[in-house]
């Protein structure tokens, strides 16, 4: 196993008297995998939000490659390897899909934009503005502004959300190759139970913001507190 | 057609061959072609007096060209940041009156004077920037109409009577023998010498700010524009390309109030006012702000709409009428509607063509 590039320890986030996540812990190698899973309000998009720094820690850490980056702005994070896709699809409306992939390789030194280009099939609509694709096709671009660069941990929060169960299948494997193939370390947020368990080396089961299991996806799947609080018993 | 508009695959810069899809074509030629356009679009301008020789309308020109690069500077932060400034009369009027000040107070040549003039207004735009443009929408909205009001009561306290004259102004008074680009101080007044200032001085800012907004930090601008949440998620520290636009904005604001302290030899607190902020932003919408030369069209139009209608007392009747029209109807504005309509006529034209 590689050397942990991400971890968590003991992440906490409140808001006033909520705590939305509560001594949450994970460690991430590159190459490797990690889903988040839970049901609806498990915290699952506030941890996220904790491990890239758009939100504040009101307990733990957070360290990148080693190092405590728990008090570091977002654009030092990315400048320094950690990126992020969004739940909601965010991109630069009104420019072109090449200009915004342009842009952000520009930001990350990136050399090889073709590659993530062809990764994730762009290449047809490089020149229109992104408001005028689809809503899957914008989610490809949001997805490879978060690949550009590099990066050594990846943060994607439910990068099959909106699309059909064929497509979210097919984004799931572009993104397991690409990570596997740049031995990034991936954290997963996704609703698609099975095409988790399907594609993830390491699981993290989220519940009213505490971890209820963690580890190997057959190992989770067998918890009997996960099929309890989220899998249900036909699992 | 000088715009805003993100470049056509046509204008693009070439892109390096190790870039997706690079492509290539008479881009040279194209560039060369439109460097062309603006140097004889430049040229023919510079003969204006000489076809114009009323004295009225070559004035309405000259006052078109000072309020249009105050508007034009206005509606490159609305177009390119999305930050729309009620207060750009802070730096117009700060320039004019340290124009006024050094040339009448401090007998300072008009060209230095000038030139401090415009630091001045550059200067002070930074710093109001680093203060204000971390603030989104109507907030940034507010803040800058704030600061221009307190500029404007600053200018008419007692205790700066003998700097600002307060409301009785500076009338400008160069010291003996002192000239500006070889004009004195009479020449200044008249139109006809003053047009070729105003007009360089206009084509000059019109092809900066569209060189700065096909440029990269063009880009980088507009992205943080369109989402700065996710620019910020790409590495980008959004604060710097935010406060350049604006002191870039700011400059223009202070060149033209350079400009319209020359012209008029007079300075008042009027020149800080929320009228002179406000119909400058009514020029640019009118004439469109996503093109470079819609802000001019629209500053152009409206000193001429002030010129034959002001005396009917109903100006302002129409200039709402105007911005309504606008805002309803042509929501880029006179230049963006006419480049629409060009656009839609080329695209019937080649439809036609090729079948």
């Amino acid at each position: 196993m590689n050397q942990a590039v991400l971890s968590a320890d003991e992440v906490g986030v409140s808001y006033g008297g909520l705590r939305a996540v509560d001594g949450v812990s994970l460690t991430v190698a590159g190459g490797e995998l990690h889903g988040v899973i839970g049901p609806n309000g498990a915290g699952k998009s506030t941890f996220m939000d904790a491990l890239s720094g758009r939100c504040k820690l009101s307990a733990g850490s957070v360290s990148l490659g080693g190092e405590d980056v728990t008090g570091r702005s977002v654009q030092w994070r990315r400048r320094n390897g950690m990126s992020r896709s969004f739940q909601r699809t965010s991109v630069f409306p009104g420019l072109t899909v090449r200009d915004q992939l342009e842009f952000v390789a520009d930001l990350t030194h990136e050399t090889e934009l073709d590659l993530v280009i062809e990764a994730l099939g762009l290449g047809d609509f490089l020149d229109v503005t992104c408001s005028s694709i689809s809503y899957g096709d914008q989610r490809s671009v949001d997805i490879a502004m978060a690949l550009i660069g590099r990066p050594t941990v990846v943060l994607l929060d439910e990068p099959g959300a909106g699309l059909t169960k064929e497509e979210s299948a097919r984004m799931l494997d572009h993104i397991r190759g690409l990570c596997r193939e740049r031995e990034v370390a991936a954290v997963l947020v996704e609703h698609d139970v099975e095409g988790v368990f399907r594609v993830c080396d390491t699981i993290t089961v989220l519940d009213r913001g505490v971890v209820i299991a963690s580890g190997l996806p057959a190992d989770v799947r067998a918890d009997p507190q996960v099929i309890s609080a989220y899998l249900g018993s036909e699992a | 057609m000088t715009t805003f508009s993100p470049p056509t695959e046509a204008d693009q810069d070439p892109v390096p061959s190790g870039r997706p899809g690079a492509r290539r074509g008479p881009r040279v030629s194209r560039r060369a072609w439109r460097a062309a356009a603006v140097v004889a679009v430049f040229v023919i301008g510079l003969g204006l007096p000489v076809v114009v020789s009323n004295p009225y309308y070559l004035g309405i020109a000259t006052d078109g060209a000072v309020l249009g690069i105050l508007a034009l500077s206005i509606g490159f932060l609305a177009s390119r940041c999305g930050l729309i400034s009620l207060g750009h009369t802070t730096f117009f009027g700060l320039a004019a009156y340290t124009f006024a000040i050094s040339t009448t107070n401090w007998g300072w040549a008009p060209l230095v004077a000038a030139l401090f003039a415009v630091l001045v207004g550059s200067a002070v735009g930074a710093l109001v920037g680093a203060a204000i443009v971390r603030t989104p929408g109507i907030g940034f909205l507010v803040l800058t109409l704030a600061i221009g009001q307190a500029f404007y009561q600053l200018s008419v306290q007692t205790a700066l009577r003998p700097l600002t004259g307060t409301y009785d102004g500076i009338p400008i008074i160069y010291a003996d023998g002192q000239t500006m680009l070889g004009r004195d101080q009479a020449d200044m007044g008249d139109a006809s010498q003053f047009w070729p200032i105003a007009w360089t001085v206009l084509i000059g800012f019109v092809v900066v700010v569209t060189l700065v907004t096909r440029s990269r930090f063009g880009r980088t601008i507009e992205a943080v524009r369109e989402n700065e949440e996710r620019a910020r998620f790409s590495g980008l520290n959004t604060f710097t390309p935010r406060l350049l636009a604006f002191m870039l904005s700011a400059t223009g604001a202070s060149v033209a109030g350079v400009l319209f302290a020359l012209k008029a030899n007079y300075v008042s607190p009027n020149v800080f006012s929320f009228v002179t902020a406000g119909d400058s932003v009514i020029a640019a919408l009118v004439g469109g702000w996503t093109t470079a030369v819609g802000p001019v069209i629209g500053a152009v139009l409206y000193v001429f709409g002030q010129s034959e209608l002001g005396a009917t007392g109903n100006l302002q009747l129409f200039t709402g009428i105007a911005l309504v029209v606008t805002i309803a109807f042509l929501r880029t504005g006179i230049v963006g509607a006419l480049t629409s309509l060009w656009s839609l006529a080329r695209r019937v034209l080649l439809t036609r063509r090729t079948r």
